[in-house]
């Protein structure tokens, strides 16, 4: 079952390959987070309360719900673009992430290890290699979080990838990681939004102190 | 036995465009024709004369022939739960894609035969998308090749093993693929809107608008067949084998009627694509399908 | 007593100088027929009785008889080549029917000359084993297709793209005898195909193998070494440039499957290798045939997508045959080389065809032609079968070979090997891709050349063709259509071939039931056909037919040629999808001005070219050329200053001898 779930989330990373409006990019952070939840629960052997709060409460909770909505609410209140533009046509970022879903699934297949559970491994691979595709190719910060969130996601999946239990310490990393870019981007967004109309990065780029 | 697969595919072809029609309407908050008001339409059409372009050539008249004749040897190929279809050997699966690929080829040619800017638009857009589908129909029956050990339609079909939820998601997706295949095939929404009148957006349509009379309703024939092509094939999907004969029979036709009224709700909820965006949204098909060879993939390891 | 006929026929060549130039063709064909029929009768009899034919063709070559050998490999491709070398021969007399006046007695005799001996060095490219006579029949065979290739050497460009082939030729010659030589010198073993055999048993088989690759890849037109094809294929006379992508293209093939005869070792690289190379070839051969203008040229980038084809069905058995599936090595084989034959026999017709377009029309351009099919009927026709033929579609041959392919591909995905499941869905992506870009550029070919309205003059003067014309054509149709509803022959045919490859066959060979079932698809699918005409006919016999222009939305009354699709514009779409590197479409237009109020009368242009022939071609000639021009201060032209470069030469060689160095 919990393979299932995996390709439900490579699904998703598809599914981000193709559309290009930004309401969907946060509309697939919330399916995501609904996923990992599914995944973390099915995988972890021994469940405690304490360790089953804290997944609820990163996954469904943040990942799945405050971060998106948090994300909506920036978003409209500063009127940002409702197509996010790309460098490269959706045609060839929908190539480029089949390419990576199915290097993740062969490298996870190359590599042989004891600790190393395989199904997980090649979605982390395929999620971050989505993620810091989509940094590169999109022009507007906005989208650029996104991206950082998906290899987020990402890593999430690696943790479970390599132990058994739940680490308390990765997925505290991990939270602090989603809560300090949310925050910067906030705080950019509204404060800097009042002066610029743009948030193109090439724009931005030229600014100076 | 065979023969009551083709059968009842051929009584689901001539209802299956009228139900798509009556529950668009329903949506929209009218009546709606008849069930049986596209055939009585064929029908019509079948008596009435030709008209014919001066600038069109025999190549014109043999097209719709020889589509409405590939479109129904394919049909022919469609098995029926426990049962072959008549015609059935080892990757049959490659002369039923390439046969329809020889109908597609008629009706662009004879599209271009009237040497008209608009027939040329339908005809180009056609072969392009005609070309991005093929590669999702061989992988996902690459898929089921790889995990059924067979490579007939028949033997594909029967092998499947529900026996876990991975098997479910490749059903699942299997059905889904099949059924945009469909639409894209047809040239419905969200590739083709068949209700629009804008000759610059459209693609099938333009393609046949010169044609009239029998050859029209030929065509119109064909098109009913193709969706009961693609509903045979998805109620192959679903059907498990062990059940008794009626249980089939009862629940293939309750698989096209769905099949037929799935398709009429797509088509009122939602907008056709920009043009623009059609080959992406066909490559997106094609990344689903090679997502399931990846899922077979990872079933057949496991078996190791 | 063959061989005696044989070698009298080799001789009695020279009699087509002393025959007048409108019956140089009947003699030549008589030749070809003596040739084909000798050839033809030892090739069948290999071939139903799986022995090997040997016989010694000259006592005394360079020291050891000099052997001809002909096994089911050799036959098979000798039966090929007969053909479509018979086929060209028929349809040259009607070809060059008009030049006879313009042409002299000296260019005709040579032209023919050159002909007959093609057709007799690639019999013996087929027959001989030893290494020295084979490279010179080698040479032989490219020397005289150069001669037949600048008939027309009027034209600079004729010319041009001539030299360009032989020069390219000869490059894969020096590839080929670098083998040769190599294995010769590493092993001392007799300096012919036999002595690879023991090279291949001791050393590792990937280098040598890549030499040779190159130098028969060179040949076959292989990417990247295919640019000499789009060149020459336009400049050679239509019935040279159907012999030429029929068959001499082959004869690369046919190397590449000799010197694969005697690899045992290294088979899954070998076989990797060849399968990426055909897999880029058919896939970019294709896609620069979709953006052409010349008919010529279109077909024969259409020629190189087909060798990828042929290299992927070799490349698929020979992993077959390294991961022990004997299912995906013999359908593998068995489709590529069939593929050998059925690509003879569509392109060879598509050839002729276009060559009888180029003759009534006198032109090649796409966006010139149009509506063809009213003024040629039967040229159309046969084009159309043609084109159905190289799509691959039912019920014609090229189905049969492609069908093979993917019945192997299809099969070979019931072993749990993870690699080669890979392998396989790579090769069946690729192999659709080719199919339906293949469909889309034939549609493109025949509705713009022979559909809708004249876009021009050209078409408009334009008479079918007869007799001698329409007769190869019709020779190669029956073929592909006999090909396509009874294939259990051919394929049985072509199974001895592959038995050189593949060990145990047997089983496979026996479990053709499917063939069978594929006739009788065709046939109902035929026969429905054929019903529902009558059916109509019936039905139109009481209804009112009426005859009007085609809808134009209240545009009728402007000329209809204006505002049909032209050659770019249905290519567009697929244009713009095509990656940039692989297709670069330079336009040319002037772009309006801000104060012209009135815009004046523009043009616009379109123009692709082929990226890898610009990159790996032009690109580094031009460099050559410019550090070249630097030496040319050298050049002055003064005869003084040579000698005065010659004196210092002299005094250069004396100091240096004087001091010991030399």
């Amino acid at each position: 079952m919990a393979f299932t779930l995996i390709i439900l989330l490579e699904l998703t990373l598809l599914y981000l390959a193709f559309t290009e409006r930004v309401k969907r990019f946060i509309f697939i952070l919330m399916v995501q987070g609904l996923l990992l939840f599914g995944i973390a629960y099915l995988h972890l052997k021994q469940v405690n309360t304490l360790e089953f709060t804290f997944i609820v409460t990163e996954t469904i909770l943040i990942k799945g719900l405050l971060v998106p909505i948090f994300l909506n609410r920036l978003r409209k209140k500063n009127n940002l673009e409702r197509l996010a533009h790309s460098k490269l046509p959706s045609f060839v970022s929908i190539l480029a992430i089949s390419a990576a879903i199915a290097f993740g699934f062969l490298l996870s297949e190359k590599i042989h290890d004891n600790d190393l559970q395989s199904k997980f491994f090649s979605a982390s691979i395929a999620a971050i290699i989505t993620g810091i595709y989509f940094v590169i190719i999109h022009r507007n910060i906005f989208t650029h979080v996104i991206g950082y969130l998906i290899i987020q996601n990402g890593v999430f999946l690696l943790s479970l990838a390599v132990g058994n239990e739940f680490p308390l310490i990765v997925n505290t990393a991990i939270l602090l990681d989603i809560f300090v870019g949310v925050l910067v981007l906030g705080i950019f967004v509204n404060r800097v939004g009042e002066r610029f109309e743009e948030m193109h990065i090439d724009e931005l780029a030229q600014l100076k102190d | 036995m065979n023969v009551l697969g083709f059968v009842l595919a051929i009584i689901s072809s001539l209802l299956i465009p009228g139900i798509i029609t009556i529950t668009k309407a329903k949506m929209s908050g009218k009546k709606g024709p008849g069930v049986f008001q596209p055939l009585f339409d064929i029908a019509r059409l079948i008596r009435k004369g030709n008209v014919y372009s001066t600038t069109t050539s025999v190549i014109f008249q043999i097209g719709p022939i020889i589509y409405f004749a590939s479109v129904v040897v394919a049909l022919l190929f469609v098995p029926f739960g426990q049962y072959k279809g008549l015609l059935s050997f080892d990757a049959d699966f490659v002369f039923f894609a390439y046969l329809l690929g020889i109908g597609k080829f008629m009706m662009i040619i004879s599209a271009m035969d009237t040497g008209s800017g608009f027939e040329g638009m339908g005809a180009n857009r056609e072969a392009l998308y005609s070309m991005l589908v093929e590669p999702i129909f061989f992988i996902l029956m690459g898929s089921l090749a790889l995990l059924t050990h067979y490579s007939s339609f028949y033997d594909l079909f029967v092998h499947i093993h529900y026996d876990s939820y991975l098997t479910y998601l490749i059903a699942a997706l299997g059905v889904y693929l099949l059924l945009q295949i469909a639409m894209v095939e047809n040239s419905r929404l969200p590739i083709d809107d068949p209700k629009t009148h804008l000759e610059l957006t459209m693609i099938h349509e333009v393609m046949v608008l010169d044609n009239s009379g029998f050859d029209m309703g030929l065509i119109n024939l064909a098109t009913g067949l193709k969706f009961a092509l693609y509903g045979g094939l998805i109620a192959n999907f679903i059907f498990p084998v062990e059940w008794s004969l009626y249980a089939q029979i009862v629940v293939f036709i309750m698989v096209n009627l769905l099949f037929a009224v799935a398709v009429g709700l797509m088509e009122s909820f939602r907008a056709r694509n920009k043009l623009a965006k059609n080959p992406k949204w066909i490559l997106m098909l094609s990344s689903i399908s090679l997502i399931v060879f990846l899922c077979v993939i990872e079933i057949t390891q496991k078996l190791l | 007593m063959y061989l005696i006929i044989f070698q009298i026929l080799l001789a009695f060549t020279i009699c087509v100088f002393f025959v007048s130039k409108r019956h140089m063709s009947n003699l030549v064909l008589l030749i070809q027929l003596g040739l084909a029929g000798i050839t033809g009768y030892w090739s069948i009899d290999v071939l139903t009785h799986g022995t090997v034919f040997e016989r010694e063709l000259l006592i005394n070559f360079w020291g050891s008889p000099l052997e001809i050998k002909v096994d089911s490999l050799s036959a098979f491709f000798i039966l090929v080549l007969n053909f479509t070398l018979l086929t060209g021969s028929i349809y040259s007399k009607g070809y060059l029917k008009p030049y006879i006046n313009e042409k002299n007695h000296a260019e005709f005799g040579l032209h023919y000359f050159s002909l007959a001996w093609l057709h007799i060095s690639m019999l013996l490219v087929c027959m001989l084993r030893d290494g020295l006579a084979f490279l010179v029949v080698w040479e032989m065979m490219s020397v005289f297709s150069f001669l037949l290739v600048i008939f027309e050497s009027e034209k600079k460009e004729t010319v041009k793209a001539g030299i360009n082939f032989l020069l390219q030729m000869h490059i894969g010659f020096v590839f080929i005898m670098a083998g040769f030589i190599f294995a010769f010198l590493q092993t001392g073993a007799a300096f012919s195909f036999d002595g690879l055999s023991v090279y291949f048993e001791e050393h590792p088989s990937l280098p040598l193998f890549l030499l040779f690759f190159v130098g028969f890849g060179i040949k076959a037109g292989f990417i990247p070494f295919h640019t000499w094809l789009p060149h020459a294929h336009p400049a050679a006379p239509s019935h040279i440039s159907g012999i030429m992508s029929g068959v001499i293209i082959k004869m690369g093939i046919y190397g590449i499957l000799r010197v694969l005869t005697y690899i045992h070792t290294d088979l899954l690289d070998i076989g990797i290798f060849i399968l990426v190379v055909s897999v880029v070839t058919g896939l970019l051969g294709v896609m620069y045939a979709i953006v052409q203008h010349d008919l010529k040229k279109l077909l024969a980038y259409s020629s190189i997508e087909n060798i990828g084809i042929i290299g992927i069905g070799i490349g698929i058995g020979l992993i077959g045959v390294a991961k022990d599936l004997p299912i995906l090595a013999v359908l593998g084989f068995a489709g590529g080389i069939l593929h050998v034959l059925n690509h003879s026999l569509f392109k060879s017709l598509l050839f002729y065809s276009a060559g009888s377009v180029y003759m009534r029309t006198h032109t090649r351009h796409l966006e010139h032609l149009g509506g063809l099919i009213k003024k040629m009927p039967k040229t159309a026709f046969l084009f159309l079968l043609g084109a159905l033929a190289i799509c691959g579609l039912p019920p014609f041959n090229g189905f049969i070979s492609e069908f093979l392919i993917y019945s192997g591909l299809f099969k070979g995905l019931q072993t749990p090997s993870l690699q080669t499941n890979f392998i396989i869905l790579g090769t069946a992506i690729g192999l659709t891709l080719i199919g339906g870009l293949a469909l889309f550029c034939f549609t493109r070919v025949f509705s713009i050349v022979f559909l809708g309205t004249p876009r021009s003059e050209a078409p408009e003067k334009a008479k079918d063709d007869d007799g001698s014309m329409i007769l190869p054509k019709i020779l190669a149709g029956i073929m592909i259509v006999a090909i396509g509803i009874y294939p259990v022959f051919f394929v049985k045919m072509v199974g001895n071939v592959v038995g050189l490859y593949v060990r145990d066959i047997s089983l496979i060979m026996q479990d053709t039931s499917y063939m069978s079932k594929i006739s009788c698809s065709s046939l109902v699918f035929i026969l429905l056909i054929a019903i529902l005409w009558l059916i109509r006919r019936a039905q139109q016999k009481r209804v009112r037919i009426e005859h009007g222009p085609t809808w134009g939305c209240a545009y009728s009354g402007a000329n209809p040629a204006v505002h049909q699709y032209t050659a770019t514009s249905f290519a567009n779409n697929y244009r713009e999808l095509a990656p940039p590197f692989i297709i670069r479409a330079n336009k040319h237009f002037e772009s309006l001005k801000e104060e012209e109020i009135f815009p004046r009368p523009r043009s616009f242009k379109t123009k692709t070219g082929d990226m890898i022939e610009e990159n790996m071609v032009e690109k580094p000639i031009r460099k050559i050329i410019k550090w070249m021009e630097k030496a040319a201060i050298f050049q002055t032209g003064n005869l003084q200053h040579y000698i005065m470069y010659a004196f210092m030469f002299m005094g250069l060689i004396f100091w240096l001898t004087i001091f010991n160095i030399i």
